[in-house]
């Protein structure tokens, strides 16, 4: 196997080396943030491009699991598996994780002697995030989640002096350290039932399920739900979604792109990679709960962002409605995972430059965000008012643009899993979604003619939005470049 | 799954809720209550209270007990490498160099951003490694 399992941490590895540097820097020659920009811009782009690496590895018949400490030939646990799932990981997080912090400079600028910290804290998240993606062990799954998780809780409330910004960071640890603490005690029961921690492997959890008829399924069910709900709270689906609108609220709006975009990838990735490709012999079990979730997600995000005036909290709610429309492409196993990885390669740009928009109108360090506060923006900037238009398109599943070809994608996938009544209800609710989708596209193309108060936005901003909507909108007009592509990022 | 098959998880939650809810009532009804003001207080016997028992200290000793764990960890790493370290060979002691040097790190972070400085009041800690500048904190 040889150099190759150095690729398959490649990513991680890239990151924490670009955030050991940022601090590194910091701690030497003080303080530059000139210095630190190109440093996050290249780990992430580097990162990406290790992800490429890994692609074409994987293409070449490549892949496999690594870390099984192949000298001592009594653990055949492995650790990292590189498959195109996880390489599809790492070439998006990667991307979305550069557009991101582009995106999140405006706010970087601003929070001066901090900045070291936020610059390595986003690195460290994204690496726990793609090892949430790229291990077959559950243990590790958990690990790179906290990883995650901490650095988010810290992003959220990295205005210390706002009162909303630390609520929103104590909410969301709170109510986070559960999730995680009933994540852990799934792995635990699942642990119990099957005797085994990883997914691949000597002794796996597919192996069991292969072996075994599990006649009592008990302990199996407890410990399964349990890492669905640990799961479903971190992409906020419905019934665990509770926290989203106030932590995305209350957080700094300059870091709200980079936490929910990057959350909602690796909450998929892992969800994936547990329940398609470990528990996917179950499928009969968990797919009824998923459904139920999936619509429970749909009709309530739907609803709730119909009576939002807060722009933040309007896409925290769509956000919830889209975990829905995503969990459709879960439901059907190993052939809905291309359409969820292209859902999850369009998508997150959309959440990335909607806040790099909010972002720039309300300032990096605002906690709140009134969809008024966008009246008349198509005048104010015209570019962002219009790009600002093309996310609310990209969301609402407008035909043309990345979000309609990504939804298209999930209802086939549900259909042919049987789930039929569950597509039913799906494109009721992307219908009624096109009323608060179409508010702010009205908001921001209406207004008096003598409000001119001009918003110059940043470069940075600029770039972070500009990338967003090229993939909305290129992804939505020639899809099937990324069908092709996402077509093999499948688990081992 | 039938809903039948999570009957004894149903029975034990019930069991539990049962046994502490039996275990309350039948106190409140058999115990005799006949509380005085010497049976009321925080401790029936021994030394008066003479202030509240929980009192402000230091937070130093938490940026202590932070840098304490980092360390900690470290040396739970350490035993497991070094039980297998002859199998390990030269890539184990790479690995573990490579661990050592970002823990190593951390502590130089901290360590310039003031944490080891007994006596410095928070406000010169946080400007020790990046000059004052315009913040939001004051602008907030």
């Amino acid at each position: 196997m040889g150099n190759a399992s150095y690729l398959a941490v490649a990513f991680e590895g890239i990151l924490l080396i670009g955030a050991l540097v940022v601090l590194l820097v910091a701690v030497v020659a003080g303080r530059s943030r000139a210095v630190w920009a190109p440093i996050a811009g290249a780990s992430f782009l580097l990162a990406a491009l290790a992800g490429v690496l890994q692609w074409i590895e994987v293409e070449n018949g490549g892949g496999g699991m690594f870390f099984s400490a192949q000298n001592l030939q009594v653990i055949k646990s492995p650790m990292v598996v590189l498959d195109g799932f996880s390489a599809m990981a790492s070439i998006v997080l990667g991307l979305v994780g550069f557009t991101a912090m582009l995106g999140s400079w405006d706010l970087v600028a601003k929070v001066g002697k901090r900045s070291a910290e936020f610059v390595a804290l986003s690195l460290l998240a994204f690496a726990g995030l793609h090892m949430m993606a790229a291990t077959p062990n559950l243990v590790v799954i958990f690990i790179g989640l906290e990883t995650a998780s901490i650095s988010f809780y810290v992003l959220a409330g990295f205005i210390r002096a706002d009162v909303k910004s630390d609520e929103s960071a104590l909410k969301y640890f709170l109510l986070g350290s559960l999730a995680s603490a009933l994540f852990l005690y799934g792995i635990a029961l699942t642990f119990a039932a099957t005797g085994s921690l990883t997914i691949y492997g000597v002794n796996s959890i597919r192996d069991f399920f292969s072996e075994t008829v599990v006649s009592d399924p008990g302990i199996l069910l407890v410990g399964m739900a349990l890492m669905l709900v640990g799961l479903m709270f971190k992409i906020s689906a419905a019934p665990f979604h509770q926290w989203a609108p106030d932590v995305y609220q209350g957080a700094p709006s300059g870091a709200v792109g980079l936490m929910a975009a990057g959350v909602k990838i690796a909450g998929f990735a892992a969800l994936g990679r547990i329940f398609v490709g470990g528990f996917i012999s179950q499928i009969d079990t968990w797919g009824p709960i998923v459904a139920v979730i999936a619509a429970l997600s749909m009709v309530i995000g739907t609803t709730m962002a119909l009576v939002q005036t807060d722009m933040k909290r309007l896409v925290a709610y769509s956000g919830v409605a889209h975990s829905g429309y995503l969990l459709l492409t879960l439901l059907a196993g190993v052939e809905g995972m291309s359409a969820m990885w292209f859902y999850l390669a369009t998508y997150p740009f959309m959440i990335v430059g909607t806040f790099a928009i909010i972002s720039t109108v309300s300032g990096p360090t605002s906690t709140s965000s009134p969809i008024e506060a966008m009246r008349g923006l198509s005048r104010r900037s015209p570019e962002m008012g219009w790009l600002l238009a093309i996310f609310m398109f990209g969301m609402s599943g407008m035909p043309f643009f990345a979000g309609f070809v990504g939804k298209i994608l999930a209802f086939i996938a549900a259909g042919d899993a049987g789930y039929i009544w569950l597509v039913v209800v799906a494109t009721l609710t992307t219908v009624i979604g096109f009323a608060f989708y179409l508010r702010v596209v009205a908001t921001v193309f209406s207004g008096e003619d003598d409000d001119t108060t001009m918003i110059d936005p940043t470069l940075s901003s600029r770039f972070a939005v500009v990338i967003g909507a090229t993939v909305t909108v290129v992804f939505g007009i020639v899809p099937w470049i990324l069908i092709d592509v996402v077509r093999d990022a499948l688990p081992l | 799954m039938e809903l039948v098959d999570y009957l004894p998880i149903a029975l034990l939650t019930l069991l539990g809720i049962a046994f502490a809810g039996v275990s309350l009532v039948l106190a409140r009804v058999l115990a005799p209550s006949n509380p005085t003001p010497e049976k009321l207080a925080p401790y029936e016997c021994g030394i008066v209270p003479l202030q509240e028992p929980v009192q402000r200290f230091p937070v130093k000793f938490y940026l202590v007990a932070m840098l304490f764990v980092i360390f900690d960890v470290e040396i739970i790493f350490l035993f497991l490498w070094a039980v297998r370290m002859d199998q390990f060979g030269w890539a184990g002691i790479a690995t573990v160099v490579a661990f050592m040097l970002m823990l190593i790190e951390t502590l130089a972070y901290a360590w310039k951003r003031g944490a080891l400085d007994w006596n410095v009041s928070h406000r010169t800690r946080t400007r020790r490694v990046v000059a004052p500048e315009a913040t939001i904190e004051k602008a907030a």
